[in-house]
């Protein structure tokens, strides 16, 4: 129904602010390298985490 | 309070949805989390059906992250937005009629007080602006007054968002709705201001453009409230859909109005409320 964001692991720092911009749970988690992983089931698309990653490591499709 | 109460039976391991388990597996409960938490632990909230973008989502979601004593907080709630996320919240939470939400509280409070006299349940309201600031206001303002050990959020979407835009009291004016095409004629109520004049004795206003400040502000109206007086959190949650803006300028709009000046992130805390706070905050992780 929606679309999803996409993390691009080289750009990613692991600083997590995207995960404090989502307004939805479980979505964005930080993998044990430290890199950002998206469940994209849940992921709206909504483009708040792409809006303050300081990396812009994040795309919404 | 431990965490065997939520434990399952072996015999229904296989029975219980994946969402339980995870929750007792990573839940947050008995561990004291903090918003630099999130991200590496199963949350409270679930799934939920608010919009893409939503502010109040987002606060509610940062607000549930940073509670003191989870699994022994009742959230009293409201109609509203809000109102349908709370089905998908692994708490205890109570959602009274529009309006009610302060007065109920207030008597469970008393009730938990009775009960559990050596134990320190919280009791938080969250609710809208309109159940908040407008009509709900008589019992929350009475519940200020007599001094009742609870804790009131608002997630302050400035309008009425969740039958379609109406302007609430905490509207800014000239505010355009759906269903105040003409704009708003007279002020934002300045409910920090009143919450201190009633007997808050912690008063803040806040963000989730600063999501640190707003886990601080929560935990600290919580502690407060268990046994130094009254205590009232102001969320501004920016509501994309009512307002007609893009999902992902949600952050960008608070952004804006804090630099314009037209909301205000501040905080009040009573002498006797400093003391008790840093008698308690030593050495704490998050505070
Ligand atoms: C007693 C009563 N009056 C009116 C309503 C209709 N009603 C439902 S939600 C709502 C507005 C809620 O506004 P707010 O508290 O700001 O919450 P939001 O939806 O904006 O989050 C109203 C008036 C109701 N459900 N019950
Ligand atoms: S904000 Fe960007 S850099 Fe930081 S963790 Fe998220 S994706 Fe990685
Ligand atoms: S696009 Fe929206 S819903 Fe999806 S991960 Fe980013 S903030 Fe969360
Ligand atoms: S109408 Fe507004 S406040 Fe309600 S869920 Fe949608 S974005 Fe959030
Ligand atoms: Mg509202």
């Amino acid at each position: 129904m929606y679309g999803a964001v996409k993390v691009d692991e080289e750009k990613c720092n692991g600083c997590k602010v995207c995960v404090f911009a989502c307004p939805d749970p479980n979505v964005l988690t930080l993998l044990k390298t430290k890199k950002i992983t998206v469940n994209q089931d849940r992921c709206k698309a909504c483009g708040l985490c792409a809006s303050v990653c300081p990396k812009e490591a994040l795309t919404v499709n | 309070m431990s965490k065997d109460f939520l434990r399952i039976s072996p015999a229904f391991e296989d029975i219980m949805p994946a969402e339980y388990r995870e929750l007792v597996a990573s839940g947050p409960y008995g561990k004291g989390y903090g918003i630099s938490d999130l991200g590496s632990h199963k949350e409270l909230l679930e799934e939920h059906p608010l919009c893409a973008g939503c502010g109040l989502a987002l606060s509610l979601r940062l607000t549930l992250s940073v509670l003191p004593a989870p699994e022994d907080t009742v959230i009293v709630g409201s109609t509203g937005c809000s109102a349908l996320a709370f089905p998908q919240v692994a708490l205890h939470n109570i959602h009274s009629l529009f309006g009610n939400q302060n007065a109920v509280a207030a008597g469970l409070k008393r009730a938990l007080k009775l009960r559990f006299p050596d134990k320190h349940k919280d009791v938080v309201v969250v609710a809208g602006d309109g159940a908040t600031a407008d009509i709900g206001l008589d019992m929350v303002m009475q519940s200020w007054f007599r001094g009742e050990l609870i804790t009131t959020i608002m997630l302050d979407n400035e309008a009425y968002a969740n039958t379609g835009g109406q302007e609430s009291g905490m509207s800014p004016k000239g505010a355009v709705l759906n269903m105040a095409p003409k704009g708003k004629k007279f002020q934002k109520i300045n409910m920090p201001e009143l919450a201190r004049e009633a007997g808050c004795v912690y008063v803040a206003a806040v963000s989730p453009a600063n999501p640190k400040r707003l886990g601080k502000a929560i935990r600290r109206a919580i502690l407060v409230a268990r046994e130094v007086g009254p205590t009232y959190v102001q969320i501004f949650a920016p509501c994309p859909t009512n307002f007609k803006f893009k999902p992902q300028e949600t952050i960008k709009r608070i952004k804006e109005r804090e630099k314009d000046g037209t909301y205000l992130t501040r905080e009040y805390i009573s002498q006797e409320a400093q003391e008790y706070l840093a008698a308690m905050e030593g050495g704490n992780k998050d505070e």
